[in-house]
């Protein structure tokens, strides 16, 4: 199967769509991860509906791309790119969080395939990943591992454990894209454990280190094929990442999750529908 | 355990039956896995440092593009172990008992336990087999691993019962947890080989007044004390439950009925182990009986000799011929 490759102005389009689940999914929980979806929903765009090799009919295709969502709880995109994706149906995001669906809060493999590992104990996610990469590489497969962290995250020693194994083993089939939405339950990430320069430290422990607007389609889709096109080592992107960017009155507002009245989504539908 | 269900053979695969005899025949843990593996080539290895004390040099050696050393990174280990699981693979992960539970039981719960893939944790040097101290000695893996769903756990009794046990391993599809002693590296090749099913324990010496539930060294101590109360004309039997999760119930049941007193005999904490697993199910089936637990009794123990800590920790063959006896003058 070959990738799928839409334009930049496609991508960017297709991340209106996203957030526009966002906001609706939100709104009917009042509460959750608003601002995460809202600032990761191009890079979601761009790796389920440009960069990911999947097949909607064969779940389990064993040379599909792999993508594994590590905190697990920045679940309103993650649900939203696999409709968009067609990966699950429409009306699944309806059951957001209800009692009995398998669209969880935190994503867990109840829902299928598609969540490739169950996650949200943090740092765990590079682990696995590292797991699959490694025997897909020894079996020939040329299918690709994805997977996002949060920077939050990066504070688990599991992740440098993790990052100095992929490293070691020039594993140039796996691409880690940090979230750097400097979202923690605590406050600011910098504020709370310092962890600038992030690119710099993979790159000392073998990676190759790509720093990019996590909110530039352009930049996003150069960055995925600059790793695909990288031998021999793990690509990370660390992606710069405006909280619930695409709607200004929430962009660059700070909790790790957000209150969404009926009106404020109502507001930011439209203005979602204006852009369009 | 109800969840726990063997295969018939089905996992490991063995399409060439003569490495299912040579797993089965092996009395080395080492032979015992590359046997596995070279009939079926899902199975990898997985090591945290320590090669040669896990015996996976000789899989490092024959097999190295299945072999995979993660260096001193246990959490790292079993999250790629069931990354390598969920893409087809059957993963060995090594480490010593206590770091490849105890250290790392987060991980296990969610990227092997949960998802109940095929990850086998195996670890060396259980309870007080260590002489380098309480960092080194698991006391508490047992307890950790039986409390998650979908994992079996198995105690082999000795070098006759290891290929048995790998195969056991193997035959169930979803993750077990492996408990193995480093000095069986040189086994008596004249002593007869053991089987293991899971779920089921294995009556060794047939007895009427106290049964003697036991795993891994201890099997050997019980035996001993059986010896020691049969010069005393006390009968008992000793029962080798290699399988502790699944756990033979039944089994349990029907020896409670036809004994007069009944002891587990551990090398590990009485909270939670096979000595707890055994309460429970004399509890839940309504049993009443003279009951008493061998085992660290909820203590940290220290670096020393094993024969020392089994004595001081009153587990020797000694110290469970007495206690059989105290249970049975009803002093208990």
């Amino acid at each position: 199967m070959t990738r799928n490759v839409p334009s930049v102005p496609e991508l960017e389009q297709r991340a209106q769509n996203l957030r526009r689940h966002v906001v609706r999914m939100i709104q009917k929980v009042k509460v959750g991860y608003l601002l995460q979806g809202l600032g990761a929903a191009d890079l979601f765009a761009a790796l389920y509906l440009g960069e990911l090799r999947l097949d909607a009919d064969q779940p389990n295709w064993f040379d599909r791309d792999r993508l594994l969502l590590s905190t697990a709880h920045n679940t309103a995109i993650f649900y939203a790119a696999f409709v968009e994706a067609g990966l699950i149906p429409p009306e699944a995001l309806g059951t957001y969080t209800d009692d009995g669906s398998p669209l969880e809060v935190n994503a867990s493999e109840r829902l299928g395939t598609m969540v490739e590992a169950t996650c949200g104990s943090l740092g765990q996610g590079l682990s696995v990943a590292i797991g699959m990469a490694l025997t897909l590489r020894r079996r020939g497969s040329n299918s690709r591992v994805y997977v996002v962290l949060g920077d939050g995250e990066l504070q688990e020693g599991q992740v440098w454990e993790a990052a100095l194994s992929a490293g070691g083993f020039g594993l140039d089939n796996l691409c880690m894209i940090i979230d750097r939405n400097y979202l923690q339950v605590e406050g600011h990430t910098d504020q709370v454990v310092a962890m600038d320069p992030i690119g710099a430290k993979f790159e000392a422990f073998g990676w190759n280190a790509i720093d990019i607007d996590g909110n530039n389609m352009a930049d996003i889709v150069q960055a995925l094929d600059s790793a695909r096109a990288t031998k021999g080592a793990p690509t990370v992107i660390v992606a710069e990442i405006v909280p619930g960017a695409g709607i200004p009155f929430l962009e660059g507002q700070m909790a790790h999750v957000a209150f969404l009245s009926p009106e404020d989504g109502e507001r930011a539908l439209a203005i979602l529908e204006e852009a369009a | 355990m109800s969840e726990v269900q063997t295969l018939s053979h089905g996992l490991g695969g063995f399409a060439d039956l003569r490495h299912w005899h040579e797993t089965l025949n092996a009395r080395s843990y080492g032979h015992a896995l590359l046997a596995a593996a070279r009939a079926d080539e899902r199975i990898v290895c997985l090591g945290a440092d320590l090669s040669q004390p896990t015996q996976t040099h000789l899989f490092r050696d024959a097999l190295p593009d299945r072999f995979f050393m993660l260096g001193i990174q246990e959490a790292n280990m079993v999250g790629v172990a069931g990354g390598m699981a969920r893409t087809g693979d059957i993963p060995f992960a090594h480490s010593f008992c206590v770091f490849i539970t105890r250290r790392v039981f987060d991980q296990i719960a969610m990227q092997a336990a949960y998802p109940k893939l095929p990850v086998k944790l195996v670890g060396f040097m259980p309870g007080l087999t260590t002489e380098l101290g309480v960092s080194h000695q698991a006391i508490d893996d047992i307890a950790l691993m039986r409390s998650l769903p979908n994992m079996a756990v198995i105690e082999p009794a000795g070098p006759a019962q290891i290929g048995a046990a790998v195969a056991a391993a193997l035959d169930y599809d979803g993750p077990v947890y492996l408990r193995l002693e480093t000095s069986w590296a040189e086994p008596d090749e004249s002593e007869p080989l053991m089987p293991l099913t899971l779920g089921k324990g294995q009556v060794l010496r047939e007895g009427e007044d106290v049964a003697i539930l036991a795993s891994g060294l201890m099997v050997a101590q019980a035996l001993q004390a059986a010896n020691m109360l049969a010069e005393g004309g006390v009968s008992a039997s000793v029962v080798n439950m290699a399988s502790i999760k699944p756990l033979d119930r039944d089994l349990v049941i029907r020896l409670a009925r036809s004994h007069k007193a009944m002891l587990t005999a551990e090398n590990h904490s009485i909270v939670g182990g096979l000595g707890a697993a055994v309460a429970e199910t004399l509890a839940i089936g309504g049993i009443g009986l003279s009951f008493a637990m061998i085992g660290i009794q909820d203590v940290f123990a220290e670096g020393a000799s094993l024969d020392y800590l089994l004595d001081k920790h009153k587990m020797n063959a000694s110290h469970i011929a007495s206690k059989a006896r105290q249970l049975l003058c009803g002093m208990g």
